[in-house]
């Protein structure tokens, strides 16, 4: 892809993604059905639900393009696993305020040992840990491949943790929200909304991500044109 | 070393490089470098820091992979998984590689091992007497001087009978005495029919024992030339005009 | 096959080796050992808790916290003197240093639990259940896996300039389900609970141990190799 290509494709998706995001807003706050035994507190799962799932893709495709990387040494492979990381470490945050925030009201505690809240703490710090290792390696190109080989072990860590945590003999919590996840008991207005919350966080992060990959492009060009010039000897 | 002689007498070079390249991300560090040399040839290259003649010797070492080219010994593709090949190689570096809270034998000893050597009782004495540390075996290599530790890296980098020797810079840190000493063994490689490369900046003690040299700019060996054919003078010159720029 | 083990084992000799000369890196580990038992028993009021209820975990924790101090020099003690580089450019497939890095990291990690064990039955008297074959299976599994996964991060903090101080970060979410399953199957161990109850924890911490070990012996050459 060129970048002028790449650009272009980061506009849109960030032009689409704002207004989806403003939509959205618009949706929450005066159209949406207020939920009937959680209340107005229920609304942050509009935001909350399509960050996590933000989140889970973008940990995926740095998974996916680090184990590409590691196998075909393409550098733009590298770009990628780190533009989604990037992305992912964010929409983390997003995901790991709005849920404390919105349980603190629904389960009366803003923190549980429940599998996917583990699951998901654990892996936003193998991200956190993952952009340590990029930025402290004594050689930036060993830096890209642990970085690669921790973005895999994160991937690696979902099923054992899942199964870890359910094992665990502790709270286990039933979760009321999986309930409005079974897509029946979901009013269709909260389907809606909820679908073009998805949608808006989705074009957001690719806005971000291409933005993100058309740097690192820009970088290794001009990293290529100063290879030209002599070097001091 | 039968490999290496039957190699030759195929008329394959020992140790050949393909039009090598290597990128560190957007950076080249060796640049299209090709060369072949037959059992007993020694080739300097000398190039200023940051010139990737130790990314080079790492390739040629099979420590690196190639983005482009390959290195091949006696006409095989070397490549980076092919652990096997570095039995036929021998590294010797400004660094030791030795531990130094283990003896001179300890070492030895343990790098035997990692090389499949079941002769070590006999072998290991024999190196050090080759290098003329038979004194030393029982010596902690803490307790030993630099250019003694040097000396004991030579006969690790041997042990194995390697038909190919690689050196990186091996002067660094060594007083005139040491040098000299060093120079000796070294010397001494291309009589016992082993293919050399030596990467320095030091133009004296790397064409005193070369057949050929080279010269390595950004990557790319920028002059070439047979030993016979230059004088230390004409080196210098070359070297200058290399490095900056007007080869 | 046994010229990669006599290779492996080569190296786990001279890591023992230099271990016995110097042992730097196990006197580290015991007194932190020791000194973080210490530590609890002034941490936690002892007449609101009883410590035997808390045995598992914090035996556990001092494990892991002895054991990361001495395994974040696993290669850092080989850059000394460039000897990790003679050690890649030796004909050893780089899985059997990785391997051989895991069996001497193992011993070292094994000698400190005895330590620990040691050191809390000194200090709070804990009663370590009737099943002392059990306790050391549990162990040795999950030691195994809690190795598996340092010894392949100290080789990538190593190559930082960050060095140990990134070990914890990158291992402990990593270690959770060693946590989880290594309390939980110790704690019945401790409490003389029948071995129905700790199969489970068990199989699980194998399963974790074997995923670890495998994933490590691939991973390693991407983090050393060039």
């Amino acid at each position: 892809m060129s970048l002028a290509r790449i650009r272009w494709m980061a506009t849109v998706l960030g032009v689409l993604g704002v207004a989806g995001v403003l939509v959205l807003h618009w949706l929450v706050f005066f159209w949406v059905g207020t939920e009937r035994t959680m209340g107005i507190v229920q609304r942050i799962f509009y935001v909350h639900v399509p960050s996590a799932w933000v989140t889970f893709l973008a940990f995926g495709i740095t998974a996916l393009c680090g184990a590409a990387y590691l196998w075909l040494r393409d550098e733009r492979l590298d770009w990628a696993a780190q533009s989604a990381a990037e992305g992912g470490l964010i929409f983390g945050a997003i995901m790991l305020t709005s849920g404390p925030l919105w349980a603190a009201y629904a389960w009366g505690t803003p923190w549980t040992w429940e599998p996917r809240l583990t699951l998901t703490l654990l892996m936003w710090f193998v991200f956190v840990g993952y952009f340590l290792v990029r930025a402290s390696a004594e050689d930036r190109q060993a830096g890209k491949r642990m970085a690669a080989v921790i973005g895999v072990l994160g991937a690696l860590l979902i099923p054992l943790v899942h199964v870890s945590v359910l094992w665990f003999p502790s709270l286990h919590p039933q979760p009321v929200v999986l309930n409005v996840e079974e897509g029946p008991t979901l009013d269709a207005d909260m389907l809606v909304t909820l679908m073009i919350g998805l949608l808006a966080f989705t074009l957001i992060f690719f806005s971000v991500f291409f933005l993100r990959y058309g740097l690192e492009h820009l970088r290794y060009q001009r990293a290529l044109e100063t290879r030209g010039q002599p070097r001091a000897a | 070393m039968p490999a290496a002689a039957a190699a030759s007498r195929a008329g394959l070079p020992v140790l050949e490089a393909a039009s090598l390249v290597r990128d560190y991300g957007p950076v080249r560090a060796v640049d299209h470098v090709s060369f072949r040399l037959a059992a007993g040839e020694f080739l300097s290259v000398f190039g200023p820091n940051g010139a990737g003649k130790t990314s080079l010797l790492r390739l040629l070492a099979g420590g690196l992979r190639p983005t482009a080219g390959e290195v091949r010994v006696s006409g095989i593709p070397l490549t980076v998984g092919d652990r096997a090949a570095r039995a036929r190689i021998g590294i010797l570096s400004h660094l030791s590689f030795l531990y130094g809270r283990l003896t001179a034998r300890e070492n030895l000893r343990f790098y035997g091992r990692l090389h499949g050597l079941d002769d070590l009782d006999s072998r290991v004495p024999d190196r050090l007497a080759d290098v003329g540390l038979e004194g030393y075996a029982d010596s902690p290599v803490d307790t030993l001087s630099r250019g003694t530790v040097q000396r004991l890296a030579v006969a690790r980098a041997l042990l194995h009978d390697p038909g190919i020797v690689l050196l990186d810079e091996p002067y660094t840190g060594l007083d005139a005495y040491a040098g000299a000493m060093l120079q000796e063994l070294l010397s001494a490689l291309k009589d016992g029919g082993r293919t050399v490369v030596m990467v320095t900046h030091n133009l004296g003690r790397g064409l005193e024992l070369a057949d050929r040299v080279a010269i390595q700019v950004r990557g790319s060996f920028v002059f070439e030339a047979e030993r016979a054919d230059l004088d230390a003078v004409g080196l210098e010159r070359s070297y200058r005009r290399a490095v900056e720029g007007r080869a | 096959m046994t010229v990669y083990l006599r290779q492996v084992a080569a190296i786990v000799r001279k890591d023992l080796l230099l271990e016995v000369r110097t042992g730097e890196r196990l006197a580290a580990m015991g007194a932190l050992t020791v000194l973080v038992a210490v530590l609890f028993h002034f941490a936690i009021d002892q007449g609101l808790v009883r410590m035997q209820l808390l045995a598992a975990g914090l035996i556990w924790m001092t494990i892991l916290f002895g054991g990361m101090l001495g395994m974040g020099r696993t290669f850092e003690m080989e850059r000394e003197q460039g000897a990790i580089q003679g050690l890649l450019t030796s004909p050893v497939p780089l899985d059997g240093i990785y391997l051989a890095k895991v069996v001497s990291n193992f011993v070292l990690v094994t000698l400190i639990e005895v330590v620990a064990l040691a050191a809390y039955w000194l200090f709070f008297g804990f009663n370590y259940g009737n099943d002392p074959l059990l306790l050391a299976g549990v162990l040795g599994v999950a030691t195994l896996g809690f190795v598996a996964v340092t010894t392949l991060f100290s080789a990538i903090s190593a190559q930082t300039n960050m060095g140990q101080t990134l070990l914890p970060i990158l291992i402990f979410p990593l270690l959770v389900p060693v946590v989880i399953f290594g309390v939980t199957a110790t704690g019945r161990i401790f409490a003389s609970r029948p071995v129905q109850e700790v199969e489970g924890s068990l199989y699980l911490l194998a399963a974790f141990t074997v995923v670890a070990l495998t994933a490590g012996t691939i991973l390693f050459r991407y983090v050393v190799e060039e």
